[in-house]
């Protein structure tokens, strides 16, 4: 296609679903990263770095009263965690069969995925929205984390435009 | 028959008098400088059923103020609110409402 062909929004409606119309590249990205959050989020020995990675996964409800939360995390934790593999069963047939049908459920699953890939990114790059600080942290401006949490975001932005279109 | 009202004794039920007063529950969304602020605007409004402008209106106060209250009701109905949340990513606990002890 011509450098100055029309641009085609890589998350689009069609018909009265969507489409997810990623590149090869991209696709096999998304395809490692949803695998290593499923091995996160699947690891039964969670270290202190992996817990550290997974804390805006898993926020606490009840800040104020430990056995509210301790109640809170024993009846809906293992939900959570249960809600988050399914949505990334729909990431993984997302790039493997390409382009993606999907209907809004579909794609709000794709949505949470990628959003829960850019939450535990954007605990990696440490990143702030001080307008004070740089936004990641020093040194990590220039690393494959932060051009994929760029990437992400636009991905994620696309899919909100689409999904509120219809 | 008498003709007067005599006291009489009551036996007041034994009950928690946090059950028994109607305090509900406040959901609150804290800012997250990850989230995007399209996102949180879409996840509040399918989650609550707010309009494009209310919806917009809650996020801008999360973004500029630190949090908003987005939703309350009982216990129960809380912790599904904040539990949906988590579930789209978003940073949100529950409390009673009123002043905070």
């Amino acid at each position: 296609m011509s450098p100055l062909g029309r641009f085609r929004a890589p998350v689009r409606t069609k018909g009265d679903g969507f489409v997810i119309d990623i590149g090869d590249d991209e696709a096999a990205l998304i395809g490692r990263l949803s695998a290593e959050l499923r091995a996160l989020l699947t690891e039964e020995a969670v270290d202190d770095t992996a817990r550290a990675l997974l804390i805006r996964l898993f926020p606490v409800a009840h800040p104020d009263d430990e056995e509210l939360e301790a109640e809170y995390q024993r009846l809906m934790r293992e939900e959570l965690v249960a809600s988050k593999l399914a949505a990334l069963d729909v990431v993984d047939r997302a790039v493997t069969d390409r382009p993606a049908k999907v209907d809004a459920a579909g794609l709000l699953a794709f949505m949470q995925s990628v959003n829960s890939v850019r939450l535990v990114l954007g605990t990696m790059l440490d990143v702030s929205d001080d307008p004070d600080a740089v936004e990641v942290r020093t040194g990590m401006e220039s690393t494959p984390e932060y051009a994929l949490y760029g990437y992400l975001s636009w991905l994620l932005e696309h899919s909100v435009r689409a999904i509120q279109t219809q | 028959m008498p003709t007067t009202l005599e006291p009489t004794v009551v036996d007041e039920p034994a009950v928690d008098v946090d059950v028994a007063v109607d305090n509900p529950w406040i959901v609150i969304v804290w800012n997250d400088p990850v989230n995007l602020m399209s996102y949180v605007t879409f996840v509040l409004q399918k989650l609550f059923g707010y309009s494009l402008e209310k919806a917009t209106e809650l996020m801008l106060d999360v973004h500029h103020k630190g949090k908003a209250v987005v939703a309350n009701g009982s216990r129960e109905q809380a912790e599904m609110h904040v539990f949906r949340l988590h579930e789209h990513g978003l940073w949100a606990t529950m409390q009673k409402d009123g002043p905070s002890e």
